[in-house]
């Protein structure tokens, strides 16, 4: 609907925009490229680092890259990322669809390409010179000399000769794919320091805590351990799980109605009509990601600082988070509804605000009920670890035990115990909150 | 209820049977509505006891309070429309489904002591037709079947029942959870140090926090690499669908049921128990993300392997292929890009838990993190959480878009 009044307004974009638009998908391909190379860069880095660096000059430094290398590396990898563009196949190009061919609409031979790849080196000296070409609506000097031209890939795709197909291993993207995540694996293996001789070797050790996790001890599973705290709330598990629950309840409850209007100002579909409403659309949009980004409990550390240690800075903590996450569902689903009834409502002269309250209102609320249980559900699992940072909930009796190994008698059953008693909860409220999604759906 | 056929040629259910599940209902009626009345009444007794008597004795419920509700249960259900039959969609009308009148609803009310509370009336039931229901000349039938005028949302008993709970809960939360609006506002003074200090990161600790930064991504990639590996085979035995027999449908509730323990379970809680096993470090991190993740895999994979068309499946199966090639290229591809589409939203996730695993001392920038704000130093923290937010940014916008891609 929105797409359709913009073009009535005016009929075509400036032809900057059209240029700039057509280069978008290309700058972003090479950006892409070229941080995939930079990526590589730094693995083989790191791999140097530790098969070589620490093995043969000194075990306890780490090799750094001087000042001087860097420059180097970035071109180095720029040159890499521009080189695998000329050469027709790169990750960037694949996954922006993007397809070099000669203007003719051939594959271009490996001189043209080369061509291409050095022309390109003149062309991006020239910046300011070509900048000024595309508004002039001309090629780009590499595009112009070499002859060949990047297209879209969906706008060639019947045009281009045919190749034989290769299996999909053996294709470019399967190749690279293949390439980069068993680099990404070896990289990883030392970077996150695997040591599966620990995890075996050490398993022995670690029958003790499983002995005693599956056996729990449910002695203050409603009386209170005075050791924890005073309240029922605080130490025991069953009060702990109440408050738990409450917490999460509080928080889905606040954050959704918080999140409703919100939600609605961050859906395209209700806001794109002019510059005022998309710039409404995008701060909320930031806000939502931005807010979404730092999970419940960094936000618990904050809390506990602003209103003390307790349930309510858990609850405060949660509540952030879930407007965020529940005001990028809801606006999602805002904007995926069908415009027939708005437009019908539109076209009896309604205002805007009735527009929403009886065209999308009526359409959303089963969808967002069932992502108010869907978080709810999240909550109930999150409120049961705010408590490490002072959040309060059954958290708060299991972190005790845990931390009380070694200092109180059978502290890991404790623990098992507390573990038994989320995992029912959880898988109640899972299962109840299922049933009741499809109910409503 | 979706028209099965029994035993080829049944059309309908054997009457036992339906005579039993029709029992299963009102019964899970009867108990939505008892457990509502006695949470209503035993939070507003929390809630009055804490508001007017400070707390002092003890907020319980009586050992009349179950016989009152079962009363007030049984008025409910015959009178109006209550929580239970609104959520099981079930109505009472007259035997020729008209609007029931008071004195029927009454006699129907009275003779239920007789045949519905001491279950006599499962035994009565013949076609679901209870003593109480055929005294009163009234039937308990699906809300589908009912056409009636609507009231308004307001004067409808079940809304208000709901309204009720919603309420109580609100104000029972509130209690037990210390809402406590003063700190709320006088303590924003409090934090304005730690806004002060977000906005001015400390950009000396940059390099190390791109390092830390690094290793919580790969951290989530090892966890989602080695999650995936196991999670796909783990999801055809957990799919409904895919298992069958002696020997499959054990199995299926077997990983079923293990895998909804370990995912309700948080990944900080397994980072503890790896950490009490191996030492504190990346590794057990990874290790506790594993474990989260090959459980939540395998609930999205077992869930996408059920939905598939089986169409294709037959059509392969038919041309005398094995189960491995039925497999292969009749249920493969079907899967293949919703599968990567769960993975990268996993991968996601991952990142995410990443962050905070090492608050626990899982490793990662989180555990650089809470190290900085356990300090109060919150201009280094700040940059950290920047690094993070930036991070988690990227990732959930390339991954959408990549999804997007995939479907």
């Amino acid at each position: 609907m929105e797409k359709t009044r913009k073009r009535s307004r005016s009929a075509r974009p400036h032809r900057i925009w059209c240029a700039l638009g057509d280069l978008k998908p290309r700058a972003f391909a090479l950006l892409l490229d070229w941080a995939s190379w930079g990526y590589v860069a730094y693995g083989v880095i790191y791999l140097l680092n530790h098969y070589w660096y620490k093995v043969h000059v000194n075990y306890y430094g780490t090799l750094t890259v001087p000042s001087w290398g860097w420059l180097p590396i970035v071109l180095g990898t720029f040159e890499l990322a521009v080189l695998g563009q000329a050469a027709g196949q790169s990750l960037g190009l694949s996954l922006f669809g993007l397809k070099l061919l000669t203007t003719a609409r051939d594959y271009p031979r490996p001189a043209a390409r080369l061509g291409r790849f050095l022309w390109w080196h003149v062309s991006a000296l020239s910046f300011p010179i070509q900048s000024v070409r595309l508004v002039q609506g001309k090629s780009l000097l590499h595009d112009g000399m070499s002859g060949t031209c990047m297209f879209a890939l969906k706008e060639v795709k019947q045009d281009i000769p045919v190749r034989k197909p290769r299996r999909w291993y053996f294709s470019f993207r399967g190749l690279v794919g293949i390439g980069l995540i068993a680099f990404t694996f070896w990289v990883g293996w030392l970077t996150t320091k695997i040591d599966l001789g620990m995890l075996f070797g050490r398993a022995s050790r670690s029958v003790y805590l499983w002995k005693d996790l599956v056996r729990p001890s449910f002695e203050h599973f409603a009386t209170i351990d005075p050791r924890v705290g005073d309240t029922f709330w605080g130490a025991t598990i069953l009060g702990g799980l109440i408050q738990s629950i409450y917490m999460a309840l509080l928080a889905t409850l606040l954050g959704g109605v918080i999140a409703l209007p919100l939600s609605f100002l961050g859906a395209r579909n209700i806001m794109g009509f002019n510059a005022l409403g998309w710039i409404v659309y995008t701060v909320t949009r930031a806000f939502f990601n931005v807010f979404r980004s730092i999970e419940s409990i960094l936000w618990g550390v904050v809390f506990a600082v602003w209103v003390g240690f307790g349930a309510f800075a858990g609850v405060l903590a949660l509540t952030i988070h879930t407007i965020a996450a529940l005001g990028k569902l809801y606006s999602e689903q805002v904007e995926s509804i069908d415009p027939g009834p708005l437009e019908a409502i539109a076209a009896t002269g309604a205002r805007r605000w009735q527009v929403v309250l009886y065209g999308v209102v009526p359409q959303v609320v089963p969808s967002f009920l069932a992502f108010s249980l869907y978080r709810w559900d999240i909550n109930v699992r999150m409120s049961t670890v705010i408590a490490l940072v002072g959040g309060g909930g059954i958290g708060q009796i299991l972190f005790y035990y845990k931390n009380a190994v070694g200092l109180i008698k059978n502290s890991w059953n404790q623990v098992g115990a507390v573990v038994v008693c989320i995992v029912v909860v959880v898988w109640a409220l899972d299962y109840i909150s299922a049933r009741v999604r499809e109910r409503i759906t | 209820m979706e028209e099965r056929y029994y035993a080829g040629f049944m059309k309908k259910r054997p009457q036992f049977m339906s005579s039993l599940l029709e029992t299963r209902k009102r019964v899970t009626v009867f108990l939505v509505d008892v457990v509502a009345i006695l949470y209503v009444w035993l939070t507003a007794s929390y809630c009055l006891t804490m508001l007017f008597l400070h707390g002092e004795g003890v907020a319980g419920l009586p050992w009349w309070a179950i016989i009152v509700a079962v009363e007030a249960t049984a008025l409910w259900e015959n009178l109006g429309v209550s929580i239970g039959m609104k959520l099981l969609r079930v109505r009472l009308v007259a035997k020729d489904s008209g609007s029931p009148t008071l004195v029927r609803r009454l006699v129907r009310f009275l003779v239920w002591h007789v045949s519905g509370l001491p279950l006599i009336g499962i035994l009565a039931m013949s076609g679901g037709l209870a003593w109480h229901d055929r005294a009163s000349g009234l039937r308990v039938v699906r809300s589908e079947e009912v056409s009636r005028v609507r009231r308004p949302l307001y004067a409808q008993s079940w809304f208000i029942a709901v309204a009720l709970l919603v309420l109580a809960s609100i104000a029972t939360a509130m209690l037990v959870t210390g809402v406590n609006f003063r700190a709320f506002f006088s303590g924003a003074g409090k934090t304005a140090r730690i806004w002060a200090a977000f906005l001015r990161p400390d950009w000396s600790i940059l390099g190390d926090g791109i390092r830390l930064l690094l290793v919580t991504i790969f951290m989530a990639f090892m966890a989602t690499f080695f999650g995936v590996v196991l999670a796909v085979p783990l999801s055809f035995a957990a799919a409904r669908n895919l298992t069958g027999g002696w020997i499959g449908r054990p199995v299926y509730f077997l990983v079923r049921t293990t895998m909804s323990i370990i995912r309700s379970i948080e990944p900080i809680i397994w980072a503890i128990i790896f950490i009490v096993w191996i030492k504190v470090g990346a590794f057990p991190g990874v290790l506790a993300l594993f474990v989260h993740s090959v459980a939540d895999l395998t609930k999205l994979y077992s869930e996408r392997l059920e939905s598939i068309d089986p169409g294709p499946v037959e059509a392969i199966r038919a041309t005398g292929a094995t189960q491995l090639q039925v497999i292969l290229h009749g249920i493969v591809p079907q899967i293949v890009n919703p599968f990567l589409s769960f993975t990268l939203y996993r991968w996601d996730i991952n990142v995410r838990m990443a962050t905070i695993i090492g608050i626990v001392g899982g490793g990662g920038i989180g555990e650089r993190l809470y190290q900085y704000t356990s300090l109060w130093s919150w201009s280094k923290a700040g940059t950290m959480m920047l690094l993070i937010m930036l991070t988690v940014w990227v990732m959930d916008y390339g991954s959408a878009r990549l999804r997007e891609r995939l479907s």
